[in-house]
């Protein structure tokens, strides 16, 4: 087996677990926030016997189901010494030999690579304004913005902040809900529904349609998917630490976070 | 009182009543305002993420309502907190919010925040919707604030998640498995780490 093959199917899934916990706040490079955040984290809570006070609607925020928690928190803590001794040291490397403006640059080609995700979910979805929205913004920053290197669409207020749309979210949208709480291997937290939109978002990120076309790892079809993901790893791990430092029990508060960020992208 | 009377009483009840819900976020509106440009002014200031978390204490303790926030991430178990622990908690969970708020920012690298429209979901409390540009990155922020001695910050929604309700799933769980005790034992033991 190649050494790409060995990479390929070590990086895969990292940077796909990467992309799952950057789902946990998802902070997006001026493609696509919540519009309304706290409605969306809180509002499904009712004041009532878990309430402390009168403005208390906490009581069941960011309640999901968790029936294979011993075993998520296996999983957990073993993705947790993965993404340290791995991932961190790998991040850490590439920071320190790509300057920001390269790592900026494919952070905006990537994310604009990744139009057919986005434009397909928001049609989906019947969202046929935010669908014309992605169009525009793939245009501008593909034929002003360098291939998608410079992102000129923030520079136009309509375009500035498109939220983005998955599968995952798209299923929500049909009325599905989360399901069981799962942490997979390596990929981290999701759901059985984001685990299914995860898939979906795979076969439409044009990142990987070089395995499609070639039904092979072991060509060059290794190198765009790989580059994708360890420049994306520095900001995810920051997300992740985010979720996890500070934490009475890192698992919960991921968790929480989790299903808290996808709530409101769904609701949105 | 005749038909016509009536209603011109209620239409005056009403309209009463949408000017004190505008004067309320009016007023929660400009105290987030001062509020964010004191820590901005802090945090313009300081060189390092240690001096910031010593030096933005006094500024957020004057604009948070740490109690209420405490309260609230405890949940229903606060109320079979003594009156101590209940301090003890407040204290504790204070130093983590802060070392939390504060590990979002990096020296030197200043926020664009654009207020959006703020609303009234019950009475005495406020959410004013912003969105945050920083480090190249655009973020959705809604503040929740409430009356707590004048209008003070409550919560801090950030793409969807909440603080207090991220610390109530943790505390909850803890508190129905070891009480007030486990739960001032947990706050400890993530103050103490480094």
């Amino acid at each position: 087996m190649k050494l790409s093959s060995i990479l390929l199917r070590l990086v895969l899934p990292v940077a796909a677990s990467a992309q799952l916990v950057s789902c946990a706040t998802s902070k997006t490079k001026g493609s696509g926030t919540p519009t309304s955040p706290s409605t969306a984290a809180v509002q499904q809570a009712k004041p009532g016997t878990e309430a402390v006070d009168e403005l208390d609607d906490y009581g069941s925020a960011a309640q999901v189901s968790d029936p294979l928690e011993g075993m998520n928190r296996v999983t957990f803590k073993i993705n947790d010494g993965l993404y340290t001794f791995l991932l961190r040291p790998v991040s850490k490397g590439y920071v320190a030999v790509a300057p920001k403006p390269l790592r900026q640059g494919l952070d905006n080609f990537f994310d604009n690579v990744k139009f057919p995700v986005r434009f397909v979910n928001c049609t989906l979805q019947g969202k046929m304004k935010r669908a014309g929205q992605e169009v525009q913004k793939f245009g501008v920053n593909t034929f002003a913005g360098f291939g998608g290197l410079i992102r000129q669409s923030d520079k136009i207020p309509s375009l500035a902040s498109v939220p983005a749309e998955d599968t995952g979210q798209t299923l929500g949208k049909w009325g599905l809900g989360n399901g069981p709480y799962l942490v997979l291997p390596v990929f981290g937290p999701s759901s059985m529904r984001d685990g299914v939109g995860m898939a979906g978002d795979y076969v439409l990120n044009p990142v990987n349609w070089g395995f499609f076309l070639k039904g092979s790892n072991d060509s060059w079809t290794w190198i765009p998917s790989t580059v994708n993901n360890v420049r994306s790893w520095p900001s995810q791990l920051e997300l992740y630490d985010e979720a996890r430092q500070n934490a009475v029990d890192p698992y919960i508060s991921v968790r929480s976070v989790y299903i808290q960020n996808r709530e409101a992208v769904v609701n949105d | 009182m005749n038909r016509r009377s009536f209603l011109a009483t209620t239409l005056l009840l009403s309209t009463l009543a949408g000017h004190s819900a505008q004067a309320a976020t009016a007023e929660a509106e400009q105290k987030l305002h001062t509020a964010v440009e004191d820590v901005l002014a802090v945090t313009s200031r300081v060189s390092s993420r240690a001096a910031l978390i010593e030096s933005v204490r006094p500024t957020l303790t004057r604009h948070i309502s740490f109690e209420t926030m405490t309260r609230r991430a405890v949940g229903v178990g606060w109320k079979q907190f003594s009156a101590a622990q209940q301090q003890k908690a407040t204290q504790l969970f204070t130093t983590l919010v802060i070392r939390t708020y504060s590990n979002r920012f990096t020296p030197g690298e200043k926020p664009v925040i654009n207020y959006q429209t703020a609303t009234e979901p019950a009475s005495g409390r406020v959410d004013v919707p912003t969105t945050l540009v920083y480090k190249g990155s655009r973020y959705s922020v809604t503040y929740r604030l409430e009356q707590a001695g004048g209008w003070r910050i409550v919560d801090v929604v950030i793409e969807g998640v909440s603080m207090v309700a991220n610390y109530r799933t943790q505390l909850d769980a803890t508190f129905k498995k070891g009480g007030a005790a486990a739960v001032i034992s947990s706050l400890e033991q993530s103050v103490s780490k480094a």
